[in-house]
């Protein structure tokens, strides 16, 4: 634990450039919330400290059991059947608190990263449409070459794409799911090309990372209705190209939240018997994340392998023919003290880390990538290429706008947006 | 006919001065452009011409280029990104120097500045020697307010030589230097640091 407490784990906001701290001009009347920030600055110092406390006795836990017995395993299966919704995980080797750093460095390899950004449909806005954005980059690293880069707009507005079966208009989560197919798809494809490209050369590593983790994401709901199912199938399918034009997919969580080695830690002091829903649900370290255990972690070093315990982890793996997804976490900060650290939980899938080398090679090209900024370039760059702002927002509406006249209709906003737009410059008393 | 090498797109533009944005400091046919004193020229829809000397060229910043800045990076792939793929553009100040139509030019400015996003043209040498044939260009740059004047003159001269045979090229700068002394008659130590330029 570094001198200051569980860090935030990411650029001080304090360092950032003023422009990106100062807003517009803000309603918010800040006088009315001293008291309230006063407080609230306490409580934080109060909480920081008790994490600490905590964090110190899941790292003394660690140090006391280390290694994954029969028994703990046995304790694993165990509270998965009390509790199916338990974010656990499954070590993969017999120690839950291994180090190493990557023994080979590659100085040829290629990067390639996708990232998307929506637009929802906006009931008061003036038609009916959603938008998806995805922007690409390939680094050539050692060629000297600026990257290939590039951004995809998608614009949907048929009935069949804005309205489900039964007439309700899409959701958020549909509509993720659909950017998150496209990320997927775009790395498949662009490493399909680069291997053809290479000339099918074995020996130059492709490494292909998404933000975020890597399998697709649904809402409770969704495992039970069939779409969870759908969207595994096509993200198992896009990971066989993958494969098939040997390339590594990463999914990279910056900051992680996931707790799934501290829900093993857990069980360790817990005697079997003892093992209930209500004991599960009370652990005594809820609220804190696997990243504070790890920020001791040293720069490239990486921690064991685990494999998350879910339901969407089972099904790809019925999915793919046996394939699971594998993360670790890893430190990608240059400096050595812990309040520097940057952990990352680096996902993989199984295949891919049962190769040592390939492990190795996509922890340390992804390594060098973070070298400026202590994260992924090339994800800062694909996020760059697909985030639409309120600019690009607007400059669609307006074609939009001037599209629908043409075609003999006069584009209506809600009264509700059209107040917004006469009020959302501040308020007034 | 080679293609015209285009310098990039304009932002905004006035009577007397127009802004671009161009995304590369190099040229798809490897040409440096934008180059401080370089003519250049816009084309209406309806044909006419208008002429301008780059007088400024701007590389913007942004957030993202000064943490990459901050934090030394070392990466070539990185440093050619940020120059040749970012999506902020080289700002190019041009003052207007004289409209045309065609192969006539008149150094006089143009009824219409160049519209938003209208394509802005690299001169060739042909169109240099055209448009610098008379010396009436020499006292809108003089009395640019807002440009480096006489360094912009210095760099235009220099050019307008260079477009020429190098059997020409003397008595072209003479010329213009004679013109050049009549304008600044009043201002001999002004003269004396533009004809030093040139030489």
């Amino acid at each position: 634990m570094g001198s200051g407490g569980p860090g935030y784990g990411g650029v001080a906001w304090a360092t950032l450039p003023g422009q990106l701290r100062e807003g517009g001009p803000v309603a918010l009347e800040l006088n009315k919330l001293t008291g309230q920030v006063v407080a609230m600055g306490q409580a934080l110092a109060q909480r920081s400290d008790e994490l600490r406390e905590r964090v110190d006795r899941a790292r003394e836990t660690l140090g006391r059991t280390p290694v994954v017995t029969d028994e703990l395993r046995a304790k694993i299966r165990r509270a998965r059947e009390i509790d199916e919704w338990r974010r656990g995980c499954i070590p993969l080797g017999n120690c839950l608190d291994e180090r190493c750093r990557p023994v080979v460095q590659p100085k040829t390899f290629t990067l390639i990263a996708a990232d998307g950004s929506q637009v929802y449909p906006d009931r008061h806005g003036i038609a009916a449409y959603f938008l998806l954005n995805t922007g690409t980059i390939v680094l050539r690293a050692g060629s000297g070459e600026a990257p290939s880069v590039e951004s995809a707009p998608e614009i949907f507005y048929a009935d069949e794409d804005l309205y489900d079966a039964d007439g309700q208009m899409r959701t958020p989560e549909y509509i993720n799911a659909q950017r998150s197919r496209r990320e997927i798809a775009a790395l498949a494809e662009l490493a399909e090309t680069e291997r053809t490209l290479l000339g099918g050369d074995l020996s130059i590593p492709i490494v292909c990372l998404t933000d975020g983790p890597l399998l697709p994401w649904q809402g409770q709901g969704a495992a039970h209705d069939g779409t969870l199912s759908e969207e595994i199938d096509f993200f198992a399918r896009q990971m066989r190209r993958l494969r098939a034009a040997r390339a590594i997919p990463v999914g990279y969580v910056d900051r992680p939240n996931s707790a799934y080695v501290l829900r093993i830690l857990e069980l360790a002091d817990l005697p079997p018997e003892k093992i209930t829903r209500e004991s599960l649900r009370r652990g005594p370290f809820l609220r804190l994340s696997d990243r504070f255990l790890f920020d001791d972690l040293r720069p490239n070093e990486r921690g064991a392998l685990f494999t998350p315990n879910s339901e969407t982890n089972d099904r790809y793996e019925q999915a793919s023919g046996g394939d699971r997804i594998v993360f670790t976490y890893a430190n990608m900060s240059r400096l050595e003290e812990a309040r520097h650290s940057a952990v990352a939980r680096i996902e993989l899938p199984k295949w891919a880390v049962d190769d040592p080398t390939l492990l190795d090679t996509a922890q340390a090209a992804i390594f060098t990538n973070c070298e400026p900024t202590s994260y992924p370039y090339v994800l800062a760059r694909a996020h760059e290429l697909a985030v639409v702002g309120g600019a690009e927002k607007e400059g669609l509406e307006q074609m939009l706008f001037q599209a629908m006249l043409r075609n003999g209709q006069m584009p209506e906003i809600s009264f509700k947006a059209a107040n917004k737009l006469l009020t959302g410059g501040g308020r007034r008393k | 006919m080679a293609t015209p090498t285009i310098v990039g797109r304009v932002l905004r533009s006035s009577t007397t001065s127009f802004t671009v944005g161009c995304r590369q400091l190099i040229s798809e046919q490897d040409q440096r452009v934008p180059e401080f004193g370089a003519l250049v020229r816009a084309e209406a829809k309806d044909g006419n011409l208008i002429y301008g000397l780059i007088a400024n060229v701007t590389i913007e910043d942004d957030a993202f280029v000064r943490q990459l800045v901050a934090a030394g990076v070392e990466s070539a792939e990185i440093i050619e990104d940020q120059r040749q793929k970012r999506q902020v553009p080289i700002v190019v100040d041009v003052l207007v120097a004289g409209s045309g139509r065609a192969l006539e030019v008149y150094h006089r400015l143009p009824a219409q500045p160049p519209s938003t996003l209208d394509q802005i043209y690299l001169c060739n040498a042909a169109e240099i020697v055209r448009f610098t044939e008379r010396h009436d260009w020499l006292r809108t740059v003089l009395a640019a307010v807002e440009a480096p004047a006489d360094q912009l003159l210095i760099s235009a001269l220099r050019a307008a030589a260079q477009a020429r045979p190098p059997d020409r090229r003397e008595a072209y700068l003479i010329a213009a230097g004679r013109e050049l002394a009549k304008l600044l008659a009043l201002d001999l130590a002004r003269l004396d640091g533009v004809l030093r330029g040139v030489r």
